[in-house]
């Protein structure tokens, strides 16, 4: 068994528990025998077309399983870095890739099945060919009703229901840019991202069921007109489905002229068909909102070509779908896991997707198995807060229902070990091979997990950066991390399915994911501009990464987070206080508590008097949880050249661990100065600090990393 | 986190909804709708803060009710407080206690 190394090169020995908690959390699960002879990727030959000395031209294999009216010239233009352009020259229709090509093929197989959310209700099969018409009588509506045209933004605020990737498919096949909004937000957030996308036209739907109740929605739709109207953007025209043709769910009138309902107006366009306009690869297909650590949410705009490359390649090797797959994503499409591995990357590969309408517990924990069951589910797909949330309601509930699923995957947030064991012991049987995947809104599709016929499973772990994506960890200088150690995750390359910006601003874009760490702002070379994830991790001897959280840090104290911004915010509005940087200190009872290190403004000295009022203020302001075990007032706070206070240093502090490297601090002096106000202070007061696991060592080093 | 939870956001929102739906003061209502802006349009990192500040709203939501014998309307504040509650643990924006 391997023998840890301490920082300073001794050796320790382990002990037989911690080899056991140590086998337990790293212990690795292959792929299940019968999965791996059809699996997509199989052959670990794939690995090597995908080596960095391949690099931009191993992602044609991506987009050859996509149809091209034009081929590309150039795979990767950087002329204009960090503003990479993919398959420069091409040109194609992102819904003639996922609809129209299939219809030729198989116009019976099924592309959409809808489940509804009362169980009574039949689940409605749209074959390709169906789903073709579809999608043209709406493009006729869409260009001849509204007006629309290439290049043109229109904002959809719709729930899950297939009217939804029609209405999607519909906008693709003109060019149309469509931005959806998650349905269940406020009417106000849905007109902030109608007045910044310049959208025109508003596509929603009059209501929807979510837990039982059919929700009227349509209410909304007055609302986010209303909002973008105060930021000066008009609506023209709210085209309206109706969750049930001939009802209508909502209380709110239709406004004349400017309301329509959808149903009312297609069969004017009835049996029309709109000729896919053939878009270049960087025309954009859509904007995705997503919240940024400041300022409003921003736009990522994300390509044709790229994109759709970039999902559908993914798709195929990591989630394993083959045409004849029954694949259900139970995320909500208002987000990119749903643009991306419901509608676009599924679709793109010619397979049968389910869009179920509720939520995942209704009526019951049994609800989601028996939907694999009656479809035939064969992949599956969903979040650790669903996986939590399912075991709790029902851990049992699975093994009533007869289903198979071949492949499950995990997104959106680390997973627990202990979690990911009961996914793959209770929902998969112990038969079908998990990919856990990292990654977020701007990348457009995976950049973290395993193969899952090739590389094996690792609860807890994402796995290696997937093919084509090259991970490094930094530190705060720049420098590489080595395994074992935490620090910021970047991409040293491009990939096709990265954002091409941020709607509006290119200057956030430059600033949020390049600046950090780019080695020469006139370089050309890729290799000059890591894209900085704002995530932190480690990485293993084995080379897969844990996913620790972001960089912005967020104290967990008794199971409440509480973000340091806010917190530091709260001791800042103490008239005395000039600076402050909050902190997370173990505690064997509540996980974490806060301390908070404040300096003061010239001309005031420390006093009892003064911890109290910091204390006091951040109590009133954020509530009881956020009140801070110890204020500690310091002269200065240890600092970057660049004047950014370096929180891992205070954080090592009163954890007691090893503060690191302090030479590359502006004020050097300043730690040893702390370190023995602090730790002589709490060792008086009795508050006896124990050594710290490799995990908590790892968590204080990476604290404040920004 | 840099991961993909926006999704995280958008339940939080449709929670604080209902929370909203059930508040009994104009002030009640209008902390609601703050704590579901700071949802939509906040950093991710906040919405632990979030939650708690909506349980806390939750919770007095309750007290005055049961204080003024509104049986109906603390059913309701106690049934949208246990979805909230509920989904913060499960999202871990919450621990389980």
């Amino acid at each position: 068994m391997a023998e840890d190394t301490g920082p300073e090169g001794s050796e320790e020995q382990v002990s037989e528990a911690q080899i056991a908690v140590h086998w337990r959390e790293e212990e690795y699960y292959p792929p299940p025998a019968s999965f791996v002879p059809q699996a997509n990727a199989d052959d670990p030959a794939i690995l090597e077309r995908f080596a960095e000395d391949k690099f931009p031209d191993c992602f044609k294999e991506y987009a050859d399983l996509l149809t091209w009216d034009q081929t590309w010239h150039t795979t990767l233009d950087t002329s204009n870095a960090p503003f990479w352009k993919w398959f420069v020259g091409g040109r194609l229709n992102a819904s003639y890739n996922c609809v129209d090509r299939h219809a030729a093929a198989n116009p019976d197989r099924t592309a959409i099945v809808f489940v509804p959310e009362p169980e009574s209700d039949e689940h409605v099969h749209i074959s390709y060919a169906d789903l073709l018409r579809q999608v043209n009588e709406f493009a006729a509506l869409l260009r001849d009703f509204a007006g629309l045209k290439a290049g043109d933004r229109v904002t959809l605020h719709m729930p899950m229901v297939p009217e939804l990737p029609v209405t999607m498919l519909a906008c693709a096949r003109l060019g149309v840019i469509h931005s959806e909004v998650f349905g269940g937000f406020s009417g106000a957030a849905c007109g902030a991202r109608i007045a910044d996308s310049g959208s025109r036209v508003l596509i929603t739907m009059d209501g929807y069921y979510r837990a039982g109740q059919m929700t009227d929605h349509k209410v909304k739709a007055d609302e986010a007109i209303a909002a973008a109207a105060k930021e000066g953007q008009e609506v023209d025209k709210v085209l309206v489905w109706r969750r049930r043709p001939g009802q209508y769910a909502s209380q709110t009138p239709m406004a004349d002229g400017r309301d329509f309902f959808v149903d009312e107006l297609l069969p004017r366009y009835a049996g029309q068909t709109v000729e896919p306009a053939s878009m270049p690869a960087q025309a954009p297909l859509f904007l995705m909102y997503t919240s940024g650590t400041t300022g409003r949410p921003k736009g990522c705009e994300h390509s044709t070509g790229g994109y759709l490359s970039y999902v559908a390649g993914t798709s195929k090797y990591y989630q394993d779908i083959h045409p004849d797959d029954v694949y259900w994503c139970m995320a909500d499409i208002g987000w990119i896991t749903g643009h991306s591995y419901i509608v676009y990357g599924p679709l793109a590969l010619g397979t049968t997707t389910v869009i179920y309408e509720g939520v995942p517990n209704y009526p019951d924990g049994g609800r989601p198995w028996r939907i694999a069951e009656q479809l035939g589910v064969t992949i599956f797909h969903t979040s650790p807060t669903a996986i939590r949330m399912l075991r709790k309601v029902g851990p049992d509930e699975p093994e009533k229902y007869n289903y198979r699923f071949k492949t499950m995957t995990t997104v959106g947030e680390p997973i627990e070990p202990e979690v990911w064991r009961w996914y793959f012991t209770e929902v998969g049987k112990g038969q079908a091979a998990i990919t856990d995947t990292w990654w977020q809104t701007e990348n457009g599709g995976f950049l973290g997990s395993t193969l899952p016929a090739l590389q094996p499973m690792k609860p807890g772990s994402c796995g290696p950066g997937v093919l084509g994506i090259y991970p490094v960890i930094y530190d705060e200088n720049g420098d590489e991390v080595p395994a074992g150690k935490a620090g910021n995750i970047c991409i040293r390359n491009p990939w096709p399915g990265i954002f091409q910006g941020v709607w509006g601003d290119p200057e956030r874009y430059l600033s949020t994911y390049y600046r950090k760490y780019n080695k020469n702002p006139d370089s050309k070379d890729w290799h000059d501009w890591p894209y900085f994830c704002n995530d932190g991790a480690v990485q293993a001897a084995d080379g897969y990464y844990r996913i620790l959280g972001r960089v912005d840090d967020v104290i967990n104290v008794a199971g409440h987070r509480l973000g340091t911004k806010e917190i530091e915010s709260a001791a800042l509005t103490v008239p005395e206080v000039a600076e402050a940087a909050a902190v997370p200190v173990v505690d064997d009872v509540r996980g974490r508590v806060v301390e908070i290190y404040v300096s003061l403004k010239p001309g005031y000295e420390p006093s009892e008097e003064m911890e109290d009022k910091v204390s006091k203020t951040i109590e009133t302001v954020i509530g009881k949880i956020a009140r801070p075990r110890n204020v500690w007032i310091v002269t200065d706070m240890p600092k970057t050249r660049s004047g950014k206070i370096m929180r891992r240093v205070i954080a090592s502090v009163s954890n007691f661990a090893d503060v690191g490297d302090v030479s590359t601090l502006a004020n050097p002096e300043v730690v040893e100065s702390i370190r023995h106000h602090v730790q002589a202070a709490k060792l008086a007061h009795g508050e006896v600090p124990r050594e710290l696991t490799e995990a908590e060592q790892a968590e204080i080093k990476a604290f404040g990393a920004e | 986190m840099g991961m993909t939870q926006q999704y995280l956001a958008g339940e939080l929102s449709v929670l604080l909804g209902r929370v909203q739906a059930v508040t009994t003061t104009e002030a009640a209502g209008r902390q609601a709708w703050s704590l579901r802006v700071a949802a939509e349009q906040g950093p991710i990192q906040g919405l632990g803060w979030v939650t708690v500040r909506a349980l806390a709203l939750i919770d007095r939501l309750c007290w005055d009710s049961l204080n003024r014998g509104d049986i109906g309307a603390f059913n309701r504040q106690a049934a949208a407080g246990a979805a909230l509650r509920e989904f913060g643990v499960c999202s871990c924006l919450l621990r389980d206690t």
